[in-house]
């Protein structure tokens, strides 16, 4: 299996929260993007720091996907559409 | 003498059919170095050059074909011998250049993509662009030398796609197998284009294989934003 590098563990994050309807619990995250909690921790600081993601304005303590966010998810779906035509 | 193969009553469209392969070729390169930005994956980068220097190729015929077909200050100023040598000789230098960087860009970027998907990018470049410079060189005199080298570097690129879609069996890559087939058909009939029918045939192929990478770059843009629509369900 291909070891994911930075960018992949980011657009894998984003993923899961679009997949989520946009909003997650952190825990989700963790299981579903295939990472540790320490990983996790740096990776969300990460995200918030980029305005990629934001906390929810809900009751629950949930994270939300920002526009931002989404078009970085855009790009890169595209990127990796592009990688995979040419094997790369 | 005869310069370039194209029957009478095609001059100018074979102009058009070399923009619309530059600006194709242009939009590769500008997805690939936008994309390489974003993943900083070098085999994006080196994609990426590959197209631009067959772009590069086609925008110094296409700059050629311009100043042979349409310079008419060139063929008013013939007054005498002299001058009409002397323009004869400009238009040969300007003909034997603009064909040589011509068929050493493109068999370099052809090379080029060539060695994208193989595991090892390593291998005997200085030899390789030797050997690239030599047919270039060659292909002055016998013309078809030039197509039939292409068409070798055409097939091992079709050889090692078909094996990149067996492994991901994405239809991106299939788009990307045929139009480069057509490619390669295309560089069969220019081998044979001293019929006049038949250069026009390959220009023609060589138009729907540059349309079919349009189709590709619309269908990866398309399918981006379709990734994300389906994440948003």
């Amino acid at each position: 299996m291909e070891r994911r590098n930075r960018i992949n563990i980011i657009y894998d994050i984003l993923r899961v929260i679009q997949t989520r309807g946009g909003e997650i619990k952190k825990t989700h995250i963790m299981y579903q993007a295939n990472l540790s909690h320490n990983q996790m921790k740096l990776y969300l600081d990460e995200l918030y720091e980029k305005k990629f993601i934001e906390n929810s304005d809900s009751d629950k303590p949930l994270i939300k996907i920002t526009k931002k966010g989404q078009d970085f998810f855009r790009q890169y779906a595209q990127v990796k559409e592009f990688e995979k035509t040419f094997g790369l | 003498m005869k310069i370039v193969f194209t029957p009478d009553w095609f001059l100018g469209h074979d102009v058009f059919i070399n923009v619309f392969s530059f600006v194709i070729l242009s939009l590769f390169f500008f997805f690939s170095i936008k994309n390489y930005k974003i993943s900083k994956n070098k085999r994006l980068l080196y994609l990426g050059t590959g197209f631009l220097l067959i772009a590069l190729a086609e925008l110094s015929i296409i700059l050629t074909k311009f100043a042979i077909y349409y310079d008419t200050t060139l063929t008013q100023s013939i007054g005498g011998l002299i001058i009409t040598y002397e323009v004869v000789k400009s238009v040969d230098i300007l003909y034997y250049l603009s064909f040589f960087f011509c068929r050493l860009f493109t068999l370099a970027g052809l090379y080029i993509i060539y060695k994208l998907p193989l595991k090892k990018l390593s291998g005997d470049f200085v030899l390789v662009i030797y050997f690239i410079i030599i047919t270039s060189v060659m292909c002055h005199h016998f013309y078809y030398l030039y197509h039939i080298t292409a068409l070798i570097l055409l097939s091992l690129i079709i050889r090692n796609y078909i094996k990149v879609y067996k492994k991901n069996k994405l239809v991106n890559t299939k788009i990307f197998i045929v139009a480069m087939s057509l490619l390669a058909l295309s560089q069969i009939m220019f081998v044979l284009s001293k019929i006049s029918s038949l250069y026009v045939t390959a220009q023609i192929v060589q138009l729907i294989s540059y349309i079919t990478f349009l189709i590709l770059i619309i269908k990866i843009t398309k399918n981006g934003k379709k990734k994300q629509n389906k994440h948003n369900l």
